[in-house]
């Protein structure tokens, strides 16, 4: 098993970090290459079978477009090959065809790999909760209720309705006027929850593991589904907040 | 008009403010809040008492302030400050409008008035600082801050350019903040300098900000604070104008610039707090003795520390833990874990109140908190009290902190209960600021055990 980290050195605020350490702690044996900025990606040679992003800074974002953009067409055989790539918070958005940060005045083309656009406001700041369920997809029944928390500048925009990550029971989708929440394409997953998105759903980490060809079960996974199993009840309950 | 408006809103803001007081409430917050929405400008009306001191930056804020007003105070000088008020654009004019007369005119020489980082566009924009202190720019609630890019633009847009910053060079984003701002002191410590870094991995800044090269460090002692260069260009700490030499512990001092103070705390966190309180009153023209004088008086509010002797031979520290703020938290775990003594309890408290009434937290910044600290041999005995203990119980497991040490208490009424005093004679209670009155009542309680 080989899982690459892209740029983790920077793409890791809001916890997004203990993504990748709950994955460590689940697959012990697996080979973790941390690629950093200056690095020649390991996908650009290789097959990862896992792919992983998360949330970092707008101009750190603008980097990572800049860095990727020599190898989108590799990305885009990855993504058809099923490689699973799971992308959180804005980090998804470097895939998007394109950025409109309203605040600073910018526009930035993506990688152009996902139909989507994203607008990033830094004076408009979202902060919410997900609750939802897998959307089109054969195991949603046992991976259960997806359960995570929202904290972004931005809003996406276009057309999920085929490609969505989660049908949203409550809380926020691609925008206020959406319940279909994130990008999904085989095994492409770009999600704006974050948590971190694993540890607090260890059914979705071994959904996700098992799609990358490592069926394990999730580390501490007694702590783990207690932890959600109590999110689960709170965010059902119609008294809490949304 | 303006002027109409703002003779309006002050005699408004001061019936509210006499209101309150005749009520026996604080007026920290509403009198401001009202005037503000009467008049947004309202700030900019007020004439500047002689000097305006404002503190900023993610940590240390109330704890800086608190010292300067303290040892200004000493020195005779009628001095305004919002410490036990609100920071927020509201507080801010709640204390400038105590402190003014019906026309605006000030009644103290001097103000030390805490900002909220994120409230910097709508106070600086009508006031001019002669001095604005900033400790650090770290990640903080993720949930208002965002990450320290955010906060940098913002103070970067507010800060005016006429005002002398005084700003930890051991921060390099803070260090580098406002370059329109000429005048600038440093200050920092080269005392105890950590053999290798530790802590959280993230720290906030890796990359030049100058030439995008990947930045070194020479040592880091928490997050990102320490000595950090960029091999490309140069980029880095500046020189400091200030800085900590010597902490001596054993004797309860540490020097700077060459001279002696009281060690009113030793968390190095508390130091960096007390230097850029002297780099600022030196820069005031205090002396030395002056503020040699007021250390000596000094100590921490009792409502961010106290350390006290319970009946049994045993000892109660009790320390404000930020919630919602990873470094702070980590801050408080890493000094619980290298305080003195092997037989350590230390009880948690730090869920949000509010957001878990009716509501679930964002408990992201639990990930971003360093439980490693809560391993050490020294903490036998790790209690977490609060709704989300469960979510703190799989961070312990993560973190590797040894389950049978461990105790998760949905409730935090009663928390003390699971303290085995039979075992650990040095207890230690975190709690958030919100959770205040709570942790007073388990420290009744637990007052109570030891004495049965």
């Amino acid at each position: 098993m080989r899982v690459e980290v892209l740029f983790g050195e920077v793409a890791n605020l809001f916890g997004d970090m203990q993504n990748v350490a709950y994955l460590r702690q689940t697959l012990p044996d697996a080979e973790f290459i941390e690629t950093a900025f200056a690095d020649r990606p390991f996908f650009a040679d290789n097959d990862p079978d896992l792919l992983y992003m998360g949330a970092m800074t707008e101009s750190a974002q603008r980097r990572a477009i800049e860095t990727l953009s020599p190898y989108k067409e590799r990305l885009r055989a990855l993504i058809d090959k099923g490689c699973v790539m799971l992308f959180t918070g804005n980090a998804g958005e470097v895939l998007f065809d394109r950025i409109s940060y309203v605040t600073e005045e910018i526009e930035t083309d993506g990688l152009g790999l996902v139909p989507l656009t994203a607008r990033t406001d830094l004076f408009d700041r979202y902060n919410g909760k997900v609750l939802g369920a897998l959307f089109a997809d054969p195991e949603a029944d046992a991976v259960g209720p997806v359960t995570g928390f929202r904290s972004q500048f931005s809003r996406w925009h276009g057309d999920n309705e085929k490609n969505a990550f989660l049908t949203v029971r409550r809380g926020m989708g691609l925008n206020e006027g959406s319940r279909l929440e994130g990008w999904r394409e085989k095994n492409l997953i770009c999600t704006n929850v974050i948590g971190p998105i694993l540890p607090l759903n260890p059914k979705l980490t071994e959904h996700l593991l098992a799609l990358a060809g490592a069926p394990v079960p999730a580390a501490h996974r007694l702590s783990a589904l207690k932890a959600w199993e109590q999110r689960v009840i709170e965010m059902e309950d119609p008294a809490t907040r949304f | 008009m303006k002027k109409l408006r703002f003779l309006f809103a002050m005699l408004a803001a001061k019936c509210v403010s006499l209101g309150l007081k005749v009520l026996g409430r604080n007026a920290t917050y509403l009198p401001g809040l009202i005037a503000v929405k009467l008049a947004p400008d309202f700030i900019g009306h007020l004439k500047k008492p002689a000097t305006l001191i404002c503190v900023t930056g993610t940590n240390g804020k109330t704890t800086t302030s608190n010292f300067i007003t303290s040892v200004l105070r000493s020195t005779g000088k009628r001095v305004t400050n919002n410490s036990f008020g609100s920071n927020v654009q509201a507080g801010v004019a709640a204390a400038l409008l105590l402190n003014s007369t019906l026309t605006g005119k000030p009644k103290n020489d001097v103000a030390v008035i805490e900002v909220d980082e994120r409230s910097s566009l709508k106070v600086y924009p009508y006031i001019t600082p002669d001095y604005i202190v900033c400790n650090n720019i770290m990640r903080d609630s993720l949930k208002r801050n965002a990450h320290t890019e955010f906060i940098s633009y913002i103070l970067n847009r507010a800060f005016p350019a006429k005002t002398t910053l005084i700003l930890n060079a051991d921060d390099v984003i803070c260090a580098h903040l406002a370059p329109q701002c000429e005048k600038r002191v440093y200050f920092g410590m080269d005392a105890e300098r950590p053999e290798k870094t530790e802590g959280m991995k993230a720290r906030d800044i890796v990359y030049c900000p100058a030439c995008g090269g990947r930045l070194e460090a020479e040592y880091i002692r928490y997050n990102h604070i320490g000595s950090v260069k960029c091999p490309a260009c140069g980029w880095g700490n500046p020189a400091r104008d200030f800085t900590v030499t010597a902490i001596d512990r054993e004797n309860g001092t540490f020097t700077v610039n060459g001279e002696d103070y009281k060690l009113v705390n030793d968390n190095v966190v508390n130091v960096y707090n007390f230097c850029g309180a002297i780099a600022l009153l030196t820069t005031l023209g205090v002396t030395h003795e002056e503020i040699v004088k007021a250390f000596e008086n000094a100590e921490l509010v009792k409502t961010r520390y106290t350390a006290e002797a319970l009946a049994g031979g045993r000892r109660l520290t009790m320390i404000l833990s930020k919630g919602q703020n990873p470094v702070a938290v980590s801050r408080v775990f890493s000094y619980v874990s290298k305080c003195e003594g092997d037989d350590k309890c230390v009880l948690v408290m730090v869920d949000d109140k509010a957001d878990n009434t009716n509501n679930v937290e964002n408990t992201c910044w639990l990930y971003d908190l360093d439980y490693a600290p809560l391993a050490d041999p020294s903490v036998g005995q790790v209690i977490f009290a609060g709704k989300r203990c469960c979510e703190h119980q799989l961070r312990c497991d993560m973190a590797g902190v040894p389950e049978e040490k461990t105790v998760f208490l949905p409730v935090v009424s009663g928390s003390v209960g699971a303290i085995d005093l039979d075992r650990f004679k040095d207890i230690f209670l975190l709690y958030d600021n919100y959770l205040l009155d709570d942790a007073r009542k388990e420290e009744k309680a637990l007052k109570a055990r030891c004495e049965a």
